[in-house]
């Protein structure tokens, strides 16, 4: 690298730049992933074509695009949450069980002879994402209580809880919750309790609406609130916030329990909204990949949104790709990471110039001049 | 079948089984080791693994040669490394965030070609695995030879590479500055060290081990290849290194706890105990949380884990 690359002076901060290299990395994420099709005798150009018309132009395929944003929506925002506030938290995997879970057994209860009884939607829904709330924001709370009050490490924790939830789930459909069958599995929700559809001829749930409204309290909260100021200002200098007045430890607790309570959500949608039943192997992947669509939305709620739409795309056309043509899906994984490997490599760009040998530009020295060395007296 | 729980051949084939699936994890987790030490916590070894396993699996059914195919796992193991180590190192990174999404990177990857390489294959291939090898004599002790002298040479070499692990990092130079890197690398770049090298070699070293970990997956475990052959091991390499506190003799130790949950609820099936199979697996799961959480005293991990280090 030395030769090549000439520190700045100072980071190029400007938002045009990042724009610009934001713009930059997904095209040539796309161009690499371009690439893959043609071993398959598929054209790069007519498989894109293809892929984001199944998923932005058509209606059902719209719908689709919805019912998968939906969770990436919420994990990205429990993502900014917790990633704000200094809290490198990586369990929404497990949240995502947790709320799975505990939507399953409110819903599985609410009928004639359940716990709850049967109750109208709306009370019924209301309830449910009370419960998910709660039982996912203790789950991630944990972690958080590590953190805040015995400082421990919220990295490695938080990846282990993953798994703790997974055999959670594994054995509430082996076990309490299995419903008769050769299948683990719960039984299938009483469809009173299902998130209604709501564009005719679609998939797409109302689950949507959820999110969206999480959206707008995210927003609000962390970022036009006096407490949202207190878990940034955390995040960015846990020392300037400690002598700020601010208990850091108790704010990074409060992120990790709303962290946990927004991935919790991600799996009451898609138990209520998608599956309408427990399952093994109900996420697959949905926690990790909405942490990165929160990273491509640069930890905005907006951004967020934005790049969870385009990762549920990417999804919903690669699936129908390989349902259709035998493409396989496994490319938007390339591709939806590559986005922001190169996203992160280009912050590179943003510390230090090239500098081709060959070509000597009149430019300022970018490093300052170096100080004469001055030798101490005696030496 | 009728077993007694508590009959020694139960608890001989329960052991050897032990051992056998603490195999690759303890290879990945020595890597890990160098890697933490040196002050990069690499996450992407995960991915590295599933990326060592598709190599090492269309590297020894296309030459026919289980050597080659854990040369080929190596290989892609050094060139993941030495990715990685560029975007926690030089571009200085986020190292959990450039972890999570190589691992996601290379899930992708490990899939398409896999499904590039199946084209026109009727059903996926079986490859040639390593034997295991009964040591002479030993192998014919009582209960102990099942146990640990009876397992294919990649567990025998992995064994060695613990006292290796063990000479190099706390007994000879290169090992003190690498320590030394991983504690406080401004000194020890005030000292002489070359930090940003020293971590080079070091995240490298961990990408070799976990390539060569999921061509043990292959070679000598399943001998095919499918997405889910590494599902969480580079994770669990992770928790042992911690569990073991960065030690190698003590990541041996919790790799063979890990391993033992792990036999135990295949085998617990075959007993009518009530308890459900989860409690078990989860068991280690839960042993790092707490390992972790700072309630039973700090974890003394490297001081400067995780902190990227920009030379001034």
């Amino acid at each position: 690298m030395k030769g090549v690359l000439k520190k700045r002076l100072e980071p190029v901060e400007s938002v045009w730049v990042i724009a610009a290299t934001t713009c930059l990395s997904i095209f040539l994420a796309l161009l690499f992933g371009g690439l893959l099709f043609i071993p398959f005798g598929a054209n790069p150009m007519e498989a894109y074509g293809a892929l984001f018309a199944e998923s932005f132009t058509t209606w059902r395929g719209f719908g689709f695009t919805l019912v998968k944003a939906t969770p990436l929506i919420l994990i990205s925002l429990g993502t900014i949450v917790a990633w704000r506030t200094g809290f490198g938290y990586l369990g929404f995997e497990g949240c995502l069980l947790i709320g799975a879970a505990t939507a399953t057994w409110v819903s599985l209860e609410t009928v004639p002879n359940g716990l709850f009884g049967p109750l109208p939607f709306p009370i019924f829904i209301l309830l449910a994402i009370t419960a998910a709330l709660v039982t996912g924001g203790i789950w991630a709370g944990i972690v958080g209580v590590f953190r805040g009050r015995f400082g421990g490490n919220e990295v490695i924790t938080s990846l282990m809880m993953n798994y703790v939830a997974i055999f959670v789930v594994q054995y509430l459909v082996s076990g309490p919750l299995r419903a008769p069958g050769d299948l683990p599995q719960s039984p299938r929700l009483p469809r009173e309790t299902w998130l209604p559809y709501f564009l005719e001829g679609t998939r797409a749930h109302s689950g949507v609406f959820i999110a969206l409204a999480c959206v707008l309290v995210v927003w609000i909260v962390l970022l036009k609130s006096k407490i949202g100021y207190e878990l940034i200002v955390t995040g960015l200098n846990p020392k300037a916030a400690r002598f700020g007045g601010i208990n850091v430890g108790s704010r990074q607790i409060m992120a990790a329990f709303a962290a946990g309570g927004l991935g919790a959500l991600a799996g009451l949608v898609e138990v209520l909204g998608v599956h309408h039943r427990l399952l093994d192997g109900l996420s697959e992947g949905t926690g990790f990949i909405g942490i990165v669509a929160a990273l491509l939305g640069k930890l905005h709620p907006l951004g967020a949104v934005i790049a969870s739409i385009l990762y549920a795309g990417m999804a919903v056309g690669a699936d129908a790709m390989q349902r259709k043509a035998g493409l396989p899906a496994s490319i938007i994984f390339i591709v939806q990471s590559l986005i922001v490997l190169f996203i992160l490599a280009s912050d590179l760009l943003r510390y230090y110039t090239l500098k081709f040998p060959f070509f000597r530009t009149p430019t300022t020295p970018s490093v300052p001049p170096e100080k004469p060395e001055v030798k101490p007296i005696g030496t | 079948m009728e077993l007694d729980f508590f009959s020694g051949a139960f608890f001989a084939s329960w052991l050897a089984a032990s051992v056998r699936l603490a195999g690759p994890l303890l290879l990945v987790a020595l890597g890990e080791l160098y890697s933490e030490r040196s002050g990069v916590l690499n996450i992407g070894i995960e991915g590295t693994m599933l990326l060592g396993a598709i190599a090492s699996y269309l590297v020894a059914w296309q030459s026919g040669s289980t050597w080659f195919g854990l040369m080929g796992g190596i290989l892609i193991g050094c060139i993941a490394g030495t990715y990685l180590s560029w975007m926690y190192i030089t571009v200085q990174a986020s190292q959990v965030v450039v972890g999570i999404i190589f691992n996601i990177f290379a899930l992708g990857v490990a899939s398409y070609v896999y499904r590039l390489a199946l084209r026109g294959v009727s059903g996926p291939q079986t490859v040639e695995m390593f034997k295991p090898i009964a040591i002479p004599f030993l192998s014919e002790i009582p209960f102990i030879g099942p146990v640990l002298f009876n397992h294919t040479i990649l567990l025998y070499a992995t064994a060695g590479l613990v006292a290796v692990a063990g000479y190099v990092l706390f007994r000879t130079k290169f090992g003190l500055n690498l320590r030394a890197v991983g504690e406080n690398p401004a000194a020890a770049e005030t000292a002489g060290i070359r930090v940003s090298h020293m971590r080079y070699m070091c995240v490298i070293i961990s990408g070799a081990a976990a390539g060569a970990s999921g061509a043990y997956l292959v070679l000598a475990q399943i001998g095919q290849f499918r997405d889910t052959i590494v599902a969480g091991q580079g994770f669990i390499a992770l928790a042992i290194v911690i569990f073991g506190r960065w030690s190698p003799y003590k990541a041996a130790l919790a790799a063979l706890i890990f391993g033992a949950a792990d036999a135990l609820q295949l085998s617990i099936q075959l007993f009518q105990i009530d308890l459900p199979p989860q409690l078990f697996l989860s068991l280690p799961y839960v042993l790092t949380i707490l390992a972790m959480s700072g309630l039973v005293g700090k974890a003394n991990q490297p001081e400067a884990l995780m902190v990227p280090y920009r030379k001034e």
